[in-house]
């Protein structure tokens, strides 16, 4: 129940923030701004799609290995002792499931990053402003699903403890 | 109907050097026209910093996860095994959570300089 609230509340603030972007428009002293620092603006912007691409490789990687090189395994190991592994791999389904919308948001975030830097913002400042709002709520989506990576990975761990627990309780029962 | 036929195939006679050529780089234009839908599409593209504009960053690509050994799914299990599991996986995720990746702002108005407030 409080994960659904959660999701419906995040789907909520996906939907206002969306809203806000397109009804943001910029004032004249904003595209006066935005005329003048054009080139500052297109050189930050690249920085921005370079650091945020490293970032995309590293990250990426870390988090392919946590699902692939650790949890696959320990579940493989529980499976193969013929132990009780449902939890521990519906929280790996979970967990593969928000790393597949960390890649599909980031691609749509570095799309929409492009299209900002390519437009052309001496001619067209109200559009590159329009993009750079866009690209803001992409990033922000890819941002909360980081986070909710994390929140997986943590939760992976505790069913982890609570596996061992379980274990733990199984083999002094066995014992006795 | 017959006569174009047969045109046609007298022209492929004549010049088919010059229809291997152009049937060569139209089949070849087709080809990389869906490879490059394809390189798009998958988000291989977002991956690859070997394209211009990263030269800044490639340098700084970590190659090395040799720290990250993968668990062998064929073993015991016992509490000294989970206890290692749990220890190695800690490692791993405290090196994630140390990142706050694509946190903060740097395409808010402010921070591009371009707010309301800037004019101020």
């Amino acid at each position: 129940m409080t994960g659904f609230i959660a999701v419906v509340f995040v789907c909520g603030l996906s939907i206002m923030k969306i809203a806000s972007a397109q009804s943001d428009q910029p004032s004249d002293a904003q595209i006066q701004l935005v005329q003048n620092n054009c080139l500052a603006l297109k050189s930050t912007l690249n920085q921005l799609h370079a650091s945020d691409a490293l970032l995309r490789v590293n990250m990426g990687q870390l988090y392919e290995s946590m699902a692939v090189k650790l949890m696959n395994g320990f579940n493989g190991r529980i499976e193969n002792n013929n132990l009780n592994n449902i939890s521990l791999v519906s929280e790996t389904k979970n967990y593969n499931s928000i790393l597949d919308n960390f890649r599909n948001d980031y691609r749509a975030y570095e799309e929409q990053l492009s299209s900002a830097i390519n437009i052309d913002c001496q001619n067209h400042p109200v559009s590159f402003y329009n993009a750079i709002s866009s690209a803001r709520v992409a990033r922000d989506k890819v941002h909360s699903d980081v986070l909710q990576l994390n929140q997986s990975i943590a939760s992976y761990q505790s069913t982890v403890g609570q596996f061992e627990s379980d274990y733990l309780l199984s083999l002094e029962g066995t014992v006795r | 109907m017959e006569n174009k036929i047969v045109e046609a195939q007298s022209f492929i006679h004549k010049h088919n050097f010059l229809v291997f050529i152009s049937l060569s780089i139209l089949i070849s234009a087709v080809v990389v026209y869906i490879s490059m839908q394809m390189y798009n599409s998958s988000g291989a593209a977002q991956l690859d910093l070997s394209r211009p504009g990263y030269v800044s960053v490639r340098s700084k690509v970590d190659t090395s996860d040799s720290d990250y050994e993968t668990y062998s799914a064929n073993g015991p299990m016992n509490k000294g095994v989970i206890d290692n599991f749990k220890e190695q996986f800690k490692k791993q995720a405290q090196k994630i959570e140390a990142v706050d990746a694509f946190g903060g702002s740097p395409l808010d108005s402010t921070a591009l300089g371009i707010s309301d407030t800037s004019t101020q």
